[in-house]
């Protein structure tokens, strides 16, 4: 029997239809203000109404973020925790957390990038989810393409995950009338994956993820050099390589490595122009973030056109796997700075395996 | 599967049926050599250049395992899969150049840019699943004046493009054809393809044997005798062809012009395939492999293309 957890944020998705750019924080009040409904019911319902699995059991956080939907149907569950008249981001959390010690194998949550960044506040990697779009904000390739989709999902998933973005709108380069998206870390979701938003997953490749990313380190190692400043983006893939390399890097950070040693962590733009006027000789390896391939200026603005400048086109490697580079039109650069995205423009080769390498176009 | 919708003229059936009254005998020598004089009358190529299969994705496997020990192998993304992942098992180092849209198109400065290293180029042309023209005559000239590189171009898709390069294999020795009697000669069934080799491709091909069955063999001479259905058989799916993808630019759908027997479309819609799957219509889900949101539609019967309109209509 597979215990699986479904938690609801019941105001998710009630800005958009009154111009909102979602509900976080106290922005839902607003929203409801403005005449705003709730859109949850009936996507949640929808999805509960096509799951032919048997061997499922509910943990449901309690009225209108679980039980209110799924007692219309014939789901063996129980509820967890309590909730008052109105709820928030913390009950969300909180309930996940009670769900997590009662042993979910499985978490389904209805909502939009702001629930799946409180979805991964609590889980990170730990037990796979699957999300139900229904927020104003769906960057994050977590979600189901549609209640249906996420039905199907839900169906046929097996014991195959991968890690997928949570992804959210920059706040501060909102604030500057820019729609941004910034990389607020990775969730856990199954692999039969072209049921879910973005991009799909393997099915020309006989290699894992993993396998692919740990080839990719492999060839990065074997052609590092001495006297090199290298400097990681964000993500999975270069946190693979740092790993290999024995140095601790951050997930979501741009760290700096010298001779196999970490010379600097979490770096921001200061930091980075500091470390490039010390050392001679430096390369940026980055991986694109997303479905729509940025590689700058979206999930990693600490790499400001001066940054940029100072590297050159030349010294920046684009590694990615070869799964996630063929499902890209083209990679993309949005630095803020025409003549900086102008120079980082053409055609680049990125590494996607320790013999394999795709050339594709900057736009 | 991207396949023909019409049966081939009644008479290569028939020659077929008569390939299997003897089954219990090898192809005799005779056939073979008749098969490829009319090849040779086909593509107007010399016999010794002609090298048979059955498929020609054995022959493109081959030339992948007699070329790929010493060179890197360049191939477009996306293209012929099970060949791409073959050259990916087997080579030394293997560069894909992602095919995007509007155009699909391949920049010729930039093959020509990576030809600094022994290289087997394989390009689909044209090119499976998009339906583009890749190559044209410049640039396949340009890519073979460079000795160290050796151009395999499948021609699959040739009747229905028009467009060939078999007239350069007699002057550059590191050009190689594939073609099939799968798509446009209705044989899918039978596995007929043949290699049309420049020196360098036809001197390693010298053992290669042809085992072809009987009724392979018997059909494929037949329909090369009397090809006058391939012209009708074509016209037919061009014009369906023609017709679906009017249609279906009425519906909003973004439609690619492919110079092939299947049509590439662009459709929005969530699960856009299987809805069709689910009302029995079989399309080829390109995100699988390739794009997001990208699907190749194979031309059917008018009738089975006018259920998939209707349906695609409803969607």
């Amino acid at each position: 029997m597979k215990k699986i957890g479904l938690i609801v944020n019941p105001i998710a998705g009630m800005g958009g239809s009154v111009g909102l750019k979602g509900t976080d924080g106290e922005i839902y009040k607003k929203a409801i203000e403005l005449g705003a409904k709730p859109t949850t019911p009936q996507r949640i319902e929808e999805t509960l109404s096509l799951i032919k699995r048997k061997d499922v059991y509910f943990m449901v956080a309690p009225g209108k973020m679980g039980k209110d939907y799924i007692e219309k149907f014939d789901f063996k569950y129980e509820i967890v925790s309590t909730i008052d008249e109105e709820t928030n981001a913390d009950d969300t959390k909180r309930i996940i957390r009670e769900m997590v010690e009662n042993d979910i194998d499985f978490l389904i949550f209805v909502g939009g990038d702001g629930t799946a960044r409180d979805v991964y506040d609590v889980l990170g990697l730990t037990i796979p989810v699957v999300g139900i779009p229904s927020g104003v904000k769906m960057f994050s390739p977590v979600f189901a393409l549609s209640p249906s989709a996420a039905a199907e999902i839900i169906n046929t998933t097996g014991n195959q995950f991968i890690e997928k973005e949570v992804l959210d709108i920059d706040e501060e380069a909102f604030r500057e009338n820019k729609l941004a998206a910034k990389l607020y870390g990775y969730l856990k979701v199954p692999k039969n994956i072209t049921l879910l938003q973005a991009k799909k997953e393997p099915s020309n490749v006989s290699k894992s993820e993993e396998q692919i990313k740990e080839e990719i380190a492999d060839y990065l190692m074997e052609n590092l050099e001495k006297e090199t400043l290298y400097i990681l983006g964000p993500g999975t893939t270069l946190k693979t390589i740092a790993d290999k390399m024995g140095v601790g890097k951050t997930l979501l950070g741009i760290d700096a490595i010298f001779n196999g040693k970490l010379v600097g962590k979490d770096l921001n733009e200061k930091g980075l122009l500091a470390l490039l006027k010390k050392y001679n000789k430096s390369t940026i390896i980055v991986t694109p973030i997303g479905g729509n391939g940025f590689i700058f200026g979206r999930a990693s603005k600490q790499f400001t056109p001066e940054v940029l400048k100072f590297i050159g086109k030349e010294n920046i490697i684009v590694v990615a796997t070869e799964d996630k580079i063929s499902r890209l039109e083209c990679l993309r650069v949005d630095t803020g700075d025409a003549e900086t995205d102008n120079n980082l423009k053409g055609h680049i080769k990125v590494i996607t395996g320790h013999k394999t390498e795709t050339i594709i176009e900057v736009k | 599967m991207n396949e023909n919708p019409y049966l081939p003229a009644e008479s290569i059936i028939k020659a077929a049926v008569k390939g299997i009254e003897n089954v219990n005998r090898y192809s005799e020598l005779k056939y073979l050599n008749e098969l490829k004089k009319l090849i040779g009358k086909y593509c107007d190529i010399s016999l010794d250049r002609i090298i048979l299969s059955p498929g020609s994705d054995f022959l493109l496997r081959e030339v992948i395992n007699i070329f790929s020990k010493d060179r890197k192998i360049i191939m477009v993304n996306p293209s012929f899969f099970p060949v791409s992942q073959y050259a990916m098992k087997l080579t030394r180092k293997l560069t894909k150049i992602q095919l995007s849209p509007p155009c699909f198109k391949i920049d010729p400065e930039l093959i020509l840019n990576e030809l600094d290293e022994p290289t087997l180029l394989i390009i689909d042309n044209p090119n499976n699943p998009t339906g583009t023209i890749l190559l044209d005559n410049k640039l396949v000239e340009n890519i073979l004046k460079n000795p160290n590189v050796l151009l395999l171009v499948d021609e699959a898709y040739y009747e229905f493009s028009g467009q060939t390069f078999a007239g350069l294999i007699k002057k550059y020795p590191n050009l190689a054809i594939t073609r099939t009697m799968d798509k446009a000669f209705s044989l899918a069934g039978l596995r007929l393809g043949y290699l049309l080799a420049g020196d360098c491709f036809r001197d390693q091909f010298s053992d290669f044997p042809a085992f072809l069955p009987r009724p392979t063999l018997f059909a494929a001479i037949e329909a090369l005798k009397n090809p006058e259905y391939l012209t009708l058989n074509i016209n037919k799916i061009i014009s369906e062809k023609n017709r679906i993808e009017e249609e279906l630019k009425k519906t909003g759908i973004k439609v690619f012009p492919a110079s092939a027997n299947f049509i590439l479309i662009k459709s929005k819609v969530p699960g856009f395939a299987k809805k069709l799957m689910d009302s029995g219509i079989l399309i080829k889900n390109l995100s699988e492999q390739w794009l997001h949101g990208f699907y190749r539609i194979s031309i059917g019967l008018p009738e089975e293309n006018d259920t998939l309109l209707s349906i695609i209509k409803n969607i």
